[in-house]
């Protein structure tokens, strides 16, 4: 029995595949398969999350910026999180040692938590992966995750959800169509192979047997007959379905592959969706080459093929008029990067979706919009957000949106003003602020969306939005002229005071003192730093030379096939 | 002069000089004794002003000379001050930005008039005369405020001792004169006189005529002997009114705090405890944890046992130690606790004092912090002894 329900409550009937259901975890304690799951009393039986909505982005399970008070208030249902932020010096943190779940480690039991095999947020390029690994950065340098590895991860963290394992192509934006087909197929390996695992039988059993296969036959031809006798009884003595302990009370989510050919995509998603014990889809949109449209309809090819009665998780598409339109194609499912990327840049939302908001809320946005067209040097020119780190905020004591119940703005108890005085102050209270704003309207934004499913006014609404907010300007990465001085004058002092002068951060011993530590860790980095380099370009050889040899056994197939 | 708060003492200690008293502010009542976490730019290093509520913070320090550059006079006279400006409804004390001088002291030139130093931010040439000074804390609004002084590192012996000295009380006067506000806002006056013992009396003896609202031992914390600090902070106490709250400016070590208590201290600042958990280090009753270190990946216990704040009733060790110095949320976490550490000290402190058995704390927290008598600082032990604590006698000894 799968732990997860997923319920359509209302399926849009106008021109989009737009849903509005419900992700239900039930975790029943007594009838748990894992031990684990017995000393995590603490989690709640029930817990959901509406759909459309989001998981949280996490680092670590820590939502950037907030603490867990703070984090309760934004009014999500779940949190994402990845294997590979998780490595600690290679090894996926507290393995050993595992005294309860992840759920609890991270202090997130009343939520549901998703652990997925990379980085959710963005596209970060590492070496290959082959048929026995995945490829992942860790803090010290590139870590190759097999199979085995993945399975171990999840028995000893049990989170609520995991994301099977899959053959995401991350070494190229562009890979060519044997590559794509190679993903497909091996994604659809692994993941036949995670479905037996989680039943209780040993889906590692054809792996082997094929290693030995292998090992066999070279070894015949060298005549080392003592060894291989050996091994042979070893392999006799394993069973081939021999039954291991099965985690059917963690939720499955199968990733769906084939970059951007549309014909692999589709073969992608039936191929999945034809397993059975499938609770969900992902299909990460962040690899993706061309324009955002070229994305949506590589988006569709996948959700067109899917089962409609699961859930689909989509990664990548975080502007809102991309959430919008991912929708419009049948996601359930998103990340909560967009507001996170926002609170980077010192930017504040103001956007929000369809009428359904309380009309005073609707006015502030207007008046708002009115404020912002009036100051016409803004670097912001747009309604969806304004960037705090702009001059023209510095005198503006109003919360950042008029009416909003966040953290920051409720009550009027922080303006625009201060949040912008930390900002140049260089304070992280303004990380805080920003991310509790942002989150909180990334949530109703949300919210308005499903009541517009709801009410049979998505498209309509939808047009509306993007009509009144446009399209969201392209992220440049460039940070803002205010952040550049401040962060220009900070490394001055840093050299003023590393040169003997006196700095007037360091006003007294102990915090000199405190500076040198600093330095200290600093230095300390910047030689880890190296090391990990060294380290990555010595694996990077190392890859490649395995790589080199793996087209050479491919090459040797091929021409016997030949 | 007039005064803008009330001072009620509610018990003494019959062995040592501490007392437990309320301290009444525009902006609340304040228990002594108290530590004061520093916000130095109008903000608590990433805490939100709801989470220092919930840890019973009842007044936190700005600092002026910061916030004079940023977000600067005009705008907190705008605003209407810098509890509005930082949403802050609890007390706040603001320095009168002369500590920063000291480390300016290459860039600034001190004259009678006042302070001269370049802007850190435009290279500017700024003057900050006692007036200046007492025009931005009026401006910031805070509770208590602190004359403009004359600092000179504690380090320094000669005559310039002697010339801070009589130049702050000189100062003081332009102060009070300046200070527009005395029914909301209270003016302590700040004691100067390096180690020498006849300077400090006579800056005493002159500051008291003056009846400010309170006072500091200024001039401290600034690399000198410890054994030379506490014998002044004591000299001091014993020569100030006792009817008035008497503030140590920037003492925060643990053990630094039970000894200054117990030498009839009220009042403590120190950006000690946030800076710290910056780098990662949790305070405790037993000693500080460097959460950065590899021996914390599996250890599965909170920061300190009993402790309610959110890191210690969310988080174990080993999960701290994976965000740590890399995440904002591991720095918030701990400086959280960090503060929760500091004031919780006091609280117990003050109800150790007001249940008259604070020597046995002392006994206990020494015990505790240090583990062997050998290990025992001797500053702390000779202090305390001066106020008939006996740490190497035991605790009986004491009575």
């Amino acid at each position: 029995m799968s732990p997860l329900t997923f319920s359509i409550i209302r399926q849009s009937t106008q021109l989009s595949a737009a849903r509005r259901g419900t992700v239900v975890m039930t975790s029943s304690v007594s009838s748990s398969s894992s031990p684990l799951a017995d000393n995590d009393a603490t989690k709640k039986d029930k817990r959901v999350i509406e759909t459309p909505g989001c998981f949280m982005y996490s680092v670590k399970g820590s939502v950037p910026h907030l603490t867990p008070d703070t984090l309760r208030l934004q009014g999500f249902g779940g949190v994402n999180v990845s294997i590979e932020q998780l490595l600690q010096d290679h090894q996926p943190t507290g393995l050993d040692k595992w005294p309860f779940t992840l759920s609890k480690f991270l202090n997130l039991q009343d939520l549901i938590l998703l652990c997925d095999i990379r980085e959710a947020s963005s596209f970060t390029k590492v070496p290959f992966n082959s048929d026995r690994f995945v490829s992942m950065i860790s803090n010290k340098g590139v870590r190759q995750l097999t199979l085995e590895d993945y399975l171990k991860v999840v028995r000893a963290y049990h989170p609520d959800i995991v994301g099977a394992f899959t053959d995401s192509i991350s070494d190229t934006k562009e890979p060519g169509q044997k590559r794509v087909r190679k993903s497909v197929e091996r994604s659809l390996k692994w993941l036949d192979q995670v479905l037996l695992e989680r039943q209780g039988f040993d889906g590692l059993a054809q792996d082997r047997e094929a290693e030995e296969k292998k090992k066999l036959k070279s070894r015949n031809k060298e005549n080392q007959t003592p060894i291989v006798s050996e091994t042979v009884a070893s392999v006799s003595v394993s069973p081939v379905k021999r039954t291991t302990l099965p985690w059917t009370d963690v939720g499955l989510f199968a990733h769906v592959q084939g970059a951007q050919f549309e014909q692999e995509r589709v073969r992608s998603a039936q191929e999945t969706a034809k397993r059975t014990g499938v609770d969900g889809y992902i299909v990460d949109t962040n690899a993706l080459p061309g324009s955002r449209d070229d994305i949506l309809k590589m988006l569709k090819a996948s959700m067109d093929h899917l089962p409609k009665d699961k859930p689909r998780l989509v990664y990548g598409m975080q502007a809102p008029e991309d959430v919008l339109r991912s929708i419009a194609l049948g996601a359930d499912l998103f990340d909560t990067t967009y507001p996170f990327l926002l609170t980077e840049d010192g930017k504040a939302s103001l956007f929000s979706f369809g009428s359904v908001t309380a009309p005073s809320n609707t006015a502030s946005i207007d008046s708002a919009t009115a404020s912002l067209q009036a100051s016409s040097i803004s670097s912001s020119a747009n309604n969806r957000w304004i960037n705090l780190w702009d001059d023209e905020h510095a005198d503006k004591f109003v919360p950042i949106m008029e009416g909003c119940e966040c953290y920051a703005c409720k009550g009027g108890r922080h303006t625009r003003a201060y949040i912008n005085h930390l900002l140049k102050a260089h304070e992280m209270l303004a990380t805080v602020l920003l991310m509790s704003h942002n989150m909180h309207q990334y949530s109703k934004f949300f919210a308005n969306i499903r009541q517009s499913i709801a009410s049979g006014t998505f498209d309509q609404l939808s047009q509306q939005f993007c009509d009144q907010f446009g399209t969201e300007p392209e992220r440049t990465g460039e940070i803002h002229e205010a952040q550049r001085i401040v962060e220009a004058s900070l490394s001055k002092r840093n050299r003023l005071d590393s040169s003997g002068d006196a700095s007037p951060v360091a006003s007294d011993p102990a915090e000199l003192e405190a500076l040198k530590e600093a330095r200290k860790a600093e230095k300390a980095q910047k030689a880890q730093e190296k090391k990990q380099r060294q380290m990555v370009n010595k694996k990077e050889k190392r890859s490649q030379k395995l790589k080199e040899r793996e087209l050479l056994e491919e090459q040797k197939m091929n021409d016997s096939k030949a | 002069m007039k005064s803008a708060l009330t001072w009620d003492v509610l018990a003494k200690c019959s062995t040592t000089k501490a007392r437990a008293a309320v301290l009444t502010l525009p902006h609340g009542p304040v228990n002594a004794p108290v530590f004061m976490p520093v916000g130095t730019q109008g903000t608590l290093k990433g805490i939100t002003p709801e989470q220092i509520e919930g840890l019973g913070c009842q007044i936190m320090l700005n600092n002026t000379y910061h916030l004079g550059l940023r977000p600067g006079q005009e705008l907190l006279d705008q605003c209407g001050g810098a509890h509005v400006f930082q949403g802050w409804n609890r007390n706040l004390l603001t320095d009168s930005g002369g500590f920063q001088m000291v480390s300016l002291l290459k860039l600034a030139e001190i004259t009678e008039d006042g302070v001269q130093f370049e802007s850190p931010h435009d290279g500017s040439l700024m003057l900050l005369t006692p007036e200046h000074s007492m025009s931005l804390q009026n401006s910031i609004g805070a509770d208590i405020m602190m004359q403009l002084d004359d600092v000179v590192s504690s380090l320094t012996t000669g005559p310039r001792v002697e010339e801070a000295m009589w130049r702050s009380i000189r100062w003081l006067d332009r102060c009070i004169k300046a200070h527009k506000k005395p029914e909301t806002q209270n003016l302590f006056a700040i004691i100067q006189g390096g180690l020498d013992p006849n300077l400090r009396k006579v800056c005493i003896d002159e500051m008291v005529k003056r009846d400010t609202p309170g006072y500091a031992i200024g001039g401290l914390s600034g690399g000198e002997e410890k054994d030379k600090f506490w014998r002044v902070v004591s000299q001091c106490t014993d020569l100030m009114p006792r009817n008035k709250p008497i503030y140590c400016m920037g003492v925060g070590y643990a053990e630094d705090l039970v000894v200054c208590v117990a030498l009839g201290v009220d009042m403590f600042d120190c950006v000690f405890p946030t800076r710290t958990a910056r780098f990662g280090n949790a305070l405790t009753s037993k000693g500080t944890l460097s959460l950065r270190q590899a021996k914390f990946k599996d250890d599965f216990r909170p920061i300190e046992e009993g402790c309610d704040c959110i890191a210690c009733k969310s988080y174990t060790r080993a999960y701290l130690y994976t965000v740590v110095t890399k995440e904002t949320v591991g720095c918030h976490l701990i400086s959280i606790h960090n503060t929760a550490y500091q004031l919780r000290l006091m609280r117990q402190i003050r109800e150790s004092v007001i249940e008259d058995r604070f020597p046995q704390f002392i006994h206990k927290f020494f015990k505790d912090l240090f583990v062997e008598k050998s290990a025992y600082p001797e500053w702390a032990v000779n202090a305390l002894k001066s106020v008939n604590v006996d740490l190497m006698g035991g605790e009986e000894a004491s009575k």
